[in-house]
């Protein structure tokens, strides 16, 4: 609901007229970026939260392996942001005329930058579940974890745009590095921050 | 044969100390009660014990054939009941279990959750959400969950809160059936509760800042 609220505020207040051509690339990449990350804080720091209000915390700490949990609360958030994507992506692309010259490294991008807005916030989800000023914690953490993150997306997103240079898919290769690199070492931090 | 035993373990919350120096040994076939007074830390022994609390000081080891057993895998080893423990809401008493069988990696048949659920008298309400369970109802669903995987080590803390004179006999039922091969820990400051174990540490001696008159 914020997504779709935030996309729709954006659009008839911005639109594609008030933007000039040159602009367009950057400013659009760096609105859709903005639009995501604010949607995923909003919503994926519930994943744990959620198991520790419950009270279900102790019961499962009891029965799985720690890596297990982060692996399905990880599958679980990277479904719900799968699912945010598919629907503000193109509503984006639609009512701000957002002109692509290289949908393919658009998509690519979109998705590995997805993964690892996923995966980051997925681990803070876990650390600051037990913390008693759990929003404003969450995008406190979130922030410095996910900033490379963000500004690697909107390059890529604006290269795309452009169609300059994208040979190598650089963005693309930087983002699915920081993916590999968050779930590896989420895997070994998770048992530590599993425990009380 | 399983064995538990507890080093000098100690807890402190900043600077204010729970209790200290308990030290125990427990094998297959005993059970020993904790009591005290409100606040004197009985729950936080037994989250201690389970690992789901780091002890301030000392240690607690688990050993299967004298084989120490690494603190990574002492939760296939135990089951643990308690009031702040709660199981999934949204789904039906059978889901639950069909969902702890499946995280705990057992082979999951759904007969033998239906048994179990008998053994404590809810297998005509296994298909019921949760949420519409009564506090008792819920209570006896635990001790289902925690005896899923028939653990060498069953922690108890008050079982008997909620429980109708069915459910307390229940309850007896199953610890006189784990203190046949296993071993049982119960926290309570009831005395029938109390009277299943062979041995009592009373944590109102060894506590400060607890709520004794």
């Amino acid at each position: 609901m914020f997504a779709l609220t935030t996309l729709v505020a954006v659009s008839f207040s911005i639109g594609s007229f008030r933007i000039g051509e040159a602009e367009k690339p950057f400013l659009y990449a760096v609105l859709l970026w903005i639009i995501l990350v604010f949607s995923a804080l909003s919503g994926l720091s519930r994943s744990f939260v959620k198991e520790e209000e419950a009270g279900t915390m102790d019961v499962l700490r009891l029965s799985a392996r720690p890596q297990a949990v982060f692996l399905g609360k990880l599958f679980f958030n990277l479904t719900l942001l799968g699912a945010l994507e598919v629907i503000i992506v193109p509503s984006f692309i639609l009512l701000m005329e957002y002109n692509i010259a290289f949908p393919g490294f658009f998509v690519a991008m979109v998705i590995t930058a997805g993964l690892g807005l996923g995966a980051g916030t997925t681990i803070v989800a876990a650390m600051i579940a037990q913390a008693s000023v759990r929003g404003a914690l969450f995008s406190a953490l979130s922030f410095p974890l996910l900033l490379p993150l963000m500004i690697t997306a909107i390059k890529g997103c604006e290269r795309a745009a452009v169609g300059f240079d994208t040979a190598g898919w650089p963005e693309v290769r930087i983002a699915l590095a920081y993916v590999v690199i968050m779930i590896i070492m989420s895997l070994f931090l998770f048992p530590l921050i599993w425990e009380e | 044969m399983y064995s538990l035993k507890l080093s000098n373990i100690g807890k402190y919350y900043s600077a204010a100390l729970l209790f200290r120096d308990i030290s125990f040994e427990l094998r297959s076939g005993e059970a020993l009660a904790i009591a005290g007074w409100n606040g004197s830390g009985k729950s936080t022994l037994l989250r201690i014990i389970a690992g789901l609390v780091r002890p301030s000081t000392g240690q607690v080891d688990m050993f299967s054939e004298n084989e120490p057993i690494p603190k990574e895998s002492r939760r296939r080893f135990l089951g643990m009941v308690a009031p702040a423990m709660a199981l999934y809401e949204e789904l039906t008493a059978l889901e639950n279990m069909e969902f702890f069988c499946k995280v705990r990696g057992l082979v999951h048949h759904r007969r033998t959750c239906l048994d179990m659920m008998d053994r404590v008298g809810l297998s005509e309400h296994s298909d019921k959400i949760c949420r519409n369970y009564s506090s008792g109802m819920k209570q006896r669903l635990k001790l289902v969950q925690a005896l899923l995987h028939t653990p060498p080590l069953l922690l108890l803390d008050e079982p008997g809160c909620n429980l109708d004179s069915k459910g307390i006999k229940i309850v007896e039922d199953i610890t006189r059936q784990q203190r046949q091969t296993g071993m049982t820990i119960i926290a309570s400051n009831e005395k029938r509760e109390v009277d299943y174990a062979d041995r009592v540490i009373n944590l109102s001696e060894r506590s400060h800042g607890n709520l004794a008159p």
